[in-house]
């Protein structure tokens, strides 16, 4: 049944992604007073593109052939280590939050390696671009998945998801704010949404994930396109487990699960209305200004680290 | 009879190495000759392998004592330390020969091939005799011999002023180091009646605090310096680059091992941990080495030195485990002080493996193209997709991603970090909690210089006619690679069988570390991974089929051309502009002709890192004892009554010394 459960879990953070995606744009055109595609639409343009036929650079080796499956693999399996309805998930064992940040390297490190395959100007820069987020954004975002896990004495999602689960909701420790909040900055990072990357955009200024995708059409360009989707809500998903467990349900029934689903679903509205809000009122931040971005959230999640020995003594 | 075996192997390793290989190497120069000399150094090294797996896994040892034959107590044992080390040289030995036997053969002409290789044969023996010594005179002789002749083996590919400069600082900075490890030796003689590991290790227990501090601290300088930590590694990157391609995978992967066996034969065998502090000094010196590393290697165009300040890097991460570890030894917690040294050890393994493979994949490159300069490389995955494919796995083993056997040692060293939480009420957990961010830190600009090695060298558009025209490595060099990057792929995604026998290698080192647990959770997940990333890859693999090869897109423009590609320069241009501060760099951007600034001609860039720890630390050391010596020439003033007073005087303070002594 547990079992069940957790598989059920994993594909609901497959399956649903692009629906997260599409109701953030929906929230977008929403607050920009814009009428907005449905929120169905990812759903259909995935359906396009796997119609269609994949067109391959003339310079590309089997690299650029085999990245789109080795990401997707990789983005998969970062989705089998997220707790959804229950503090558990498919995958998952103690220090298993250092897998889950290094599977999303891996990932990365193969779509860099795209970028340069097409031998254009434009996937070199995204990778170069990228190079340097992500090298920055790894220390904040372990830092503060440390901090919290110091906080439960659990090395592993589901266990801190659980202990956070016991706690009082409104006996929260400084360690909770501030690890959360340099983990939403890096989820931004990480992810590529406003303001440290526009997902909207084809300005060579500006693009950092779409320069690494240029090159890319047909199924292949769709489970990119997928894959970055079960990221996002992988990320949305860790956010929850991590800091707002409560309404997990601690027994297997279909009551308690069911209540579980709403409160989940509820909770991740809110961090996409939050997220659209974020993304339709800051202006993307200039190519140099990353880096004190992410250096703010190095410093707050060292902070949350550093209290966690205050907090725990 | 097991033991005789392994008895029987030990003496044929060496005996083959020593002797054999290059006796007929001498003897003959028919290519048959060289050829039984060749498959002799390959043979004995693939018993060496089982020798060393043989004590490894199944805990059981080989002595043997020379004592009798020599001066001074020669002896030579394995040990489960020893045999580790010894796996690490046997297994990375056997690639690299054969990698090195097309290799050799193309690069050099028939009497320096036999020279060569009569020097790799001997410069492993070397190596051999530094891990398996159970004296210390056993050690200072293969640490003597492993210095000098890799040095002599960095001067057959030429003697040009400038590579014999380079060589000069080598052995400077290695005898410098080497005074340091015998001084270590020596300062425990008044406790030990010999310097036998053995009675070294029982007479630990009744050195004095400050003695035992002060060999320590030679230890870890001495070996630091043959480990390359910074600020002591400035003849690494002058080093490593010159030497032959499979000479500099010996170099990077096995040598600098060496060092960290030393430093781990001190620090936790014969001492037995240091004073309290010590762990913290080891921890950040190897952070600092490890990042410090890495930003050095991104901003490097040349494959080889970019590798070679790649092997700082990983020493660092090296040391930073043994570091950790001491520091929960020295706060008894030997659980996780286990931990951390499984950690460390596991990456000497690790790094010996994938940095071999990634030299010789440079001399692939070399032999293929004749540059390893990245900016006129592009393009070689098309060309030569079996080499470009085991570089693959090098590059992501080394960028410690999962799946490959970079994650697994750098999984272990987190972990071990995260354990500090436990010491409360110390000064440990703040520092080692941090050390999480700094180890994530470089891992992402591992990865980031990795994606630069392998996004410029093998994708895109070939940068030259020389990569334009290259082709597929020859058969004995993929065999070499490909053996490498099997051995990087299998720890990676079963690192279960190499972790037991590692757990009671550390359980011998730490007393009291019960450690399987920890280690074993990593061994059941990764399997899992594995198969599930594997399993959904080949899906979609399997899903998309149809395709059609077009041109890239060039917002319309007629064509491409391999300039308009981003360059290694450029790739690395924004973490060099965030890190500024560590490189200081000192640009110039000539236009030709210089009447018409705003429509050049030509335009050059040059850009200069000009932080120089030759020019802040090594310089006014230097000028400091030259100084010295200036002064002490007065003493010389060629008068012979006056150098016979000096003798008088020296006679009569020795007599008073004798006299007036307790």
């Amino acid at each position: 049944m547990k079992f069940a459960i957790n598989l059920a879990q994993a594909l609901i953070l497959i399956l649903g992604a692009p629906l997260v995606r599409g109701i953030i744009a929906r929230c977008k055109a929403f607050l920009q007073r814009r009428q907005g595609a449905s929120i169905w639409r990812p759903y259909s343009d995935l359906a396009k593109l796997f119609r269609k036929e994949d067109l391959v650079p003339s310079t590309a080796s089997g690299v650029f052939r085999v990245v789109p499956c080795v990401l997707f693999g990789t983005t998969i399996c970062v989705a089998t280590f997220v707790p959804l309805v229950q503090p558990s998930a498919l995958l998952g064992s103690r220090g298993d939050f250092f897998l889950l940040v290094y599977l999303l390297a891996l990932g990365r490190f193969f779509l860099s390696l795209a970028g340069f395959d097409g031998g254009s100007a434009f996937g070199g820069m995204g990778a170069s671009r990228e190079a340097l987020v992500s090298s920055l954004a790894e220390a904040p975002f372990l830092l503060s998945l440390v901090a919290v896990a110091v906080l439960s004495s659990h090395a592993d999602i589901a266990g801190i998801a659980a202990w956070t689960l016991g706690q009082n909701i409104f006996n929260i420790s400084a360690v909770h704010i501030l690890a959360f909040t340099s983990l939403a900055m890096v989820v931004i990072a990480e992810t590529g949404r406003m303001p440290v990357d526009n997902p909207t955009t084809h300005l060579e200024l500006t693009m950092i994930h779409e320069g690494m995708v240029l090159e890319y059409s047909g199924p292949s360009l769709a489970f990119i396109e997928w894959a970055s989707a079960v990221k996002l809500h992988a990320m949305l998903a860790l956010l929850i487990a991590l800091f707002g467990p409560w309404g997990m349900a601690t027994s297997a029934s279909v009551g308690a699960i069911s209540v579980a689903l709403l409160l989940y679903s509820a909770k991740v509205a809110l961090l996409i209305v939050l997220l659209a809000v974020i993304e339709s009122g800051v202006a993307k931040l200039r190519m140099y200004l990353v880096p004190d971005f992410l250096g703010v959230a190095s410093a707050v999640s060292a902070l949350a680290v550093i209290f966690t020995t205050l907090v725990k003594r | 009879m097991q033991l005789v075996s392994i008895k029987i192997g030990f003496v044929f390793l060496l005996v083959s190495l020593g002797l054999f290989a290059p006796l007929v190497l001498m003897a003959g120069k028919a290519k048959t000759v060289r050829l039984f000399a060749i498959s002799l150094v390959v043979g004995s090294n693939i018993v060496g392998c089982f020798v060393a797996s043989q004590c490894f896994w199944r805990e059981s040892g080989a002595v043997i004592d020379l004592s009798r034959f020599t001066l001074f107590p020669f002896a030579l044992g394995i040990d489960r330390l020893s045999a580790l080390f010894l796996l690490v040289i046997c297994t990375v030995a056997v690639p690299v020969s054969i990698f090195a036997l097309s290799y050799f053969e193309k690069h050099y002409d028939d009497q320096r091939r036999r020279w060569v290789w009569a020097f790799f044969s001997l410069f492993l023996l070397s190596m051999v005799i530094v891990v398996t010594a159970s004296t210390g005179f056993a050690f200072l002789i293969g640490w003597e011999l492993m210095t000098l002749l890799s040095a002599g083996l960095i001067l057959i590919e030429g003697d040009s002023a400038e590579r014999g400069h380079n060589v000069f600082i080598y052995l400077l900075m290695m005898h410098a180091g080497a005074a340091a490890v015998i001084a270590g030796f020596f300062l425990f003689l008044p406790y030990s009646p010999g310097l036998d590991f053995v009675s070294m290790r029982t007479a630990s227990g009744a050195l004095p605090t400050g003695i035992r501090t002060l060999i320590f601290v030679l230890a870890f300088l001495g070996f630091g310096t043959k480990a390359g930590i910074i600020p002591l590694h400035i003849w690494l990157p002058r080093a490593h680059p010159i030497a032959p391609s499979p000479v500099s995978a010996l170099m990077s992967g096995v040598m600098l091992k060496t060092a960290v066996y030393g430093f781990a034969r001190f620090a936790f065998d014969l001492l037995g941990g240091g004073p309290w502090w010590c762990g913290y000094a080891v921890l950040s010196v190897g952070a600092v080495s490890a990042l410090l590393g890495i930003l050095y290697a991104i901003a490097e165009n040349d494959l080889k030195r970019l590798l070679a300040y790649s092997s700082v890097e990983n020493i660092g991460i090296i040391f930073m485990g043994l570091g950790t570890s001491l520091i929960f030894l020295a706060h008894h917690a030997p659980v996780w002080a286990g931990l951390a040294l499984a950690g460390a050890l596991l990456h000497v393994f690790n790094h010996a493996l994938f940095k071999s493979l990634l030299f010789l994949g440079a001399g692939a490159i070399s032999s293929a193209t004749h540059t390893v300069n990245l900016e006129e490389l592009g393009g070689l995955q098309r060309r030569m997709p079996f080499t470009g494919a085991t570089l693959l796995v090098a590059c992501c083993s080394i960028a410690g991603l999962p799946l490959f056997n970079g994650f697994v040692s750098e999984w272990l060293i987190f972990r071990s970090f995260l354990g500090g939480a436990v010491l409360m009420n110390t000064r440990a957990p703040i520092v080692l909690l941090l050390m999480v961010g700094v180890l994530a830190l470089i891992g992402g600009l591992a990865a980031a210089c990795f994606v630069k090695v392998f996004g410029v060298a093998f994708l895109g558009r070939p940068r030259s006619e020389a990569a334009e025209h290259a082709e597929e490595s020859p058969f004995a060099m993929r065999t070499g690679l490909g053996l490498l990057a099997a051995a990087c792929l299998w720890i990676g995604i079963a690192p279960g069988f190499f972790l037991r026998p590692l757990v009671s290698l550390v359980q011998v080192l730490v007393p009291g570390a019960g450690v399987p647990q920890e280690t074993l959770s990593i061994a059941r997940v990764i399997p899992w991974t594995a198969a599930i990333i594997l399993g959904v890859t080949i899906i979609v693999a399997l899903l998309k089929r149809r395709e059609r090869v077009v041109r890239t897109w060039a917002c319309g423009l007629p064509g491409l051309t391999s300039r308009m590609q981003y360059t290694s320069t450029v790739f690395s241009k924004p973490i060099r502009f965030v890190f500024s501060s560590v490189y200081k760099p000192d640009r110039k951007i000539e236009r030709l002709p210089e009447d018409q600034p705003y429509f050049p001609v030509n335009v050059t860039y040059h850009s200069v890192r000009t932080t120089s720890y030759e020019k802040t630390i090594y310089r006014p050391f230097v000028e400091m004892i030259l100084s010295w010596a200036h002064q002490l020439r007065r003493l010389q003033t060629g008068n012979i009554q006056v150098y016979l007073l000096y003798i008088f005087l020296a006679i009569v303070s020795l007599l008073a010394v004798l006299r007036f002594q307790p």
